[in-house]
C-alpha cells in the first residue's frame, strides 16, 4: 500500500474536470441570484468564512490545550465558548451559525487508554469553524459506513494501527453536535513554543485518522498528514 | 425527495472520473479547487434561504452520487447533486441552465 | 428535568422509523449506557418539517460496546462508539417495547 502522503500536494491533473465544473457552479449560482434565492452578497458572506476557515484554527485550540492546563479545562467543559480565545466564533457569519455546523462543540481527549475518532453516518457533518472544509474522503458512504463497522480496518489504510488494548471510540455526530479529536502530545515536543507545536497537529489528527509526529515539518500544510503514523 | 434520472445536460457536459483502480480512501484526498469552496457556500445559501435543504441535499448526494452519477468524481457530488435538485424543484430548467453554462464558458474563454 | 442519570443502561427503541429521523438503523434495539446530557434540543422529526415551535427534549449521549452493535465486529472488545438520541427513542434497558 502506498505510503506516500504526496497526493495532497498533487496538482489538479484534468484542466478540462476542473473548468468543467467550474461552469457548473458558475451557472448555478448565477441562475440563482437571478431568480432571488438568493443574494452575491448572501453568497459572498458564506464564501468568505469557509475560506477563512482551515484546520490551524484547530491546531491552534489543540496546542493552547497542551502547554495551558488551564485552557484545556476550558476546552473540554465548553467547547464553543473556548473558541473564543483563539478567536474563532461558532456564531459566524450570520449571529446563529450556519445550516450545516450549529453551535455545539465538544473535543475529545485522547488518552493512553482511549483514541477517538469521528464520522457522521447521516450526513458527513464536520467542525468546519475549527478544521476548514472536509475532506472528500470524509463524505463517502465508504468512510462513514466503514468507519462505524471496521473502524480498525479503515485506521489501517491511513496508516494508523493501534493495539487491541487501546479503546477505539468512534463518534457518530448525527444530531446537532460537532466534534474535534485533541491527540496526545507527541514525545520530543518536550520545550516547544505554541506555534510550534501546532504545526504537527493535521487536519487528519484532529480526525482521529492520524497521530502528530515530532519530526514533521513545520513548512508542511495542515491538511497533509504522514501515512507512516502510529508505530 | 428527487428524482433518480440524471439529467442529460449534468451526464454529458462534463467529463467523468479518469478510469482508475479500487482507491483507498487516503487516495481520494486533494487539495479543492476554488469552485469547490464556492459550491459549498452556495450549498449554504440554498439551505438558509430553504430552497434545499443540507440534509437532504446530503441524503441525494449518497444516492445520485453512488447510482447514476457514479461516473463522476466524488469531489463533484455536490455540484452535480445541487444543480440536480434545482432542476428537480423546476427552479431552474433544463435549457435555462444549458443557455447559462454556454455563456459562462464563453466568458471564461475569452477572460 | 431528564429520564435518564449518567450510568443508565438504555435501549434505543425500535420504532417505526418516522421520516427525518436521526436514529440510525444500526443502533435500535441496541442497548448502551448514557455517559453525558446534552442541551434540550428540538427534536429532529419536528425540525425537519419546518415547524418553529418543535418539541423540545433532552438528549443523551450514548456509549455502547461495538461487540454488542455487529454481530462479527472483529477489533477489539474495549471498542466503543458513542452517538446522541433523544429521551424519545431511549428505554431502561430490559424493558419491553410499550413499557
Amino acid at each position: 500500500m502506498s505510503t506516500t502522503h504526496e497526493h495532497s500536494h498533487a496538482p489538479i491533473q484534468d484542466e478540462d474536470a476542473t473548468s468543467e465544473f467550474n461552469v457548473l457552479e458558475t451557472a448555478i449560482r448565477e441562475l440563482a441570484v437571478e431568480k432571488g434565492l438568493f443574494s452575491a452578497e448572501d453568497h459572498r458572506r458564506f464564501l468568505e468564512w469557509a475560506e477563512s476557515r482551515g484546520p490551524a484554527g484547530g491546531s491552534r485550540l489543540v496546542a493552547k490545550a497542551w502547554v495551558d492546563p488551564g485552557f484545556k479545562q476550558r476546552l473540554l467543559s465548553n467547547g464553543t465558548e473556548a473558541c473564543k480565545e483563539v478567536g474563532i466564533d461558532w456564531n459566524d457569519p450570520t449571529g446563529k451559525g450556519t445550516p450545516s455546523d450549529y453551535t455545539y462543540f465538544y473535543v475529545l481527549e485522547n488518552t493512553p487508554e482511549v483514541h477517538n475518532v469521528i464520522v457522521c453516518t447521516l450526513c458527513s457533518c464536520y467542525p468546519r469553524p475549527v478544521l476548514g472544509m472536509s475532506p472528500a474522503w470524509y463524505r463517502t458512504p465508504n468512510y462513514r459506513r466503514r468507519m462505524v463497522r471496521q473502524p480498525r480496518e479503515v485506521l489501517a489504510e491511513f496508516g494508523l494501527d493501534l493495539p487491541l488494548d487501546v479503546a477505539i471510540r468512534v463518534h457518530d455526530s448525527n444530531q446537532k453536535s460537532r466534534f474535534m479529536v485533541m491527540p496526545m502530545r507527541p514525545d520530543g515536543t518536550e520545550g516547544w513554543g505554541e506555534e510550534q507545536l501546532a504545526a504537527i497537529v493535521t487536519r487528519d489528527t484532529m480526525i482521529g485518522v492520524a497521530l502528530p509526529q515530532a519530526d514533521w515539518k513545520a513548512d508542511r500544510s495542515p491538511a497533509e498528514t504522514p501515512r507512516s503514523a502510529g508505530r | 425527495m428527487g428524482t433518480r434520472t440524471p439529467y442529460d445536460i449534468l451526464m454529458h457536459s462534463l467529463p467523468d472520473a479518469p478510469a482508475s483502480f479500487e482507491r483507498t480512501l487516503p487516495d481520494l484526498d486533494r487539495t479543492p479547487a476554488p469552485w469547490e469552496g464556492r459550491v459549498q457556500a452556495t450549498c449554504e445559501c440554498l439551505s438558509w434561504c430553504g430552497t434545499l435543504d443540507h440534509l437532504e441535499r446530503r441524503h441525494a448526494e449518497d444516492e445520485l452520487g453512488e447510482t447514476v452519477y457514479a461516473r463522476f468524481p466524488v469531489h463533484a457530488r455536490s455540484v452535480l447533486v445541487t444543480a440536480h435538485s434545482l432542476l428537480d424543484q423546476g427552479v431552474i430548467s433544463e435549457e435555462e441552465l444549458e443557455a447559462k453554462m454556454k455563456e459562462v464558458r464563453s466568458r471564461f474563454e475569452s477572460a | 428535568m431528564t429520564k435518564f442519570n449518567v450510568g443508565d443502561r438504555v435501549t434505543v427503541r425500535d420504532a417505526t422509523s418516522m421520516f427525518h429521523t436521526r436514529t440510525q438503523m444500526y443502533v435500535r434495539g441496541r442497548t448502551g449506557v448514557v455517559v453525558s446530557h446534552r442541551p434540550e434540543w428540538v427534536i429532529p422529526e419536528d425540525e425537519a418539517w419546518g415547524r418553529e415551535n418543535g418539541r423540545k427534549e433532552p438528549f443523551y449521549v450514548v456509549r455502547f460496546r461495538q461487540t454488542d452493535l455487529w454481530p462479527s465486529y472483529a477489533g477489539s472488545d474495549v471498542d466503543t462508539l458513542e452517538t446522541e438520541e433523544s429521551e424519545r427513542w431511549l428505554m431502561p434497558a430490559g424493558k419491553e417495547e410499550g413499557q
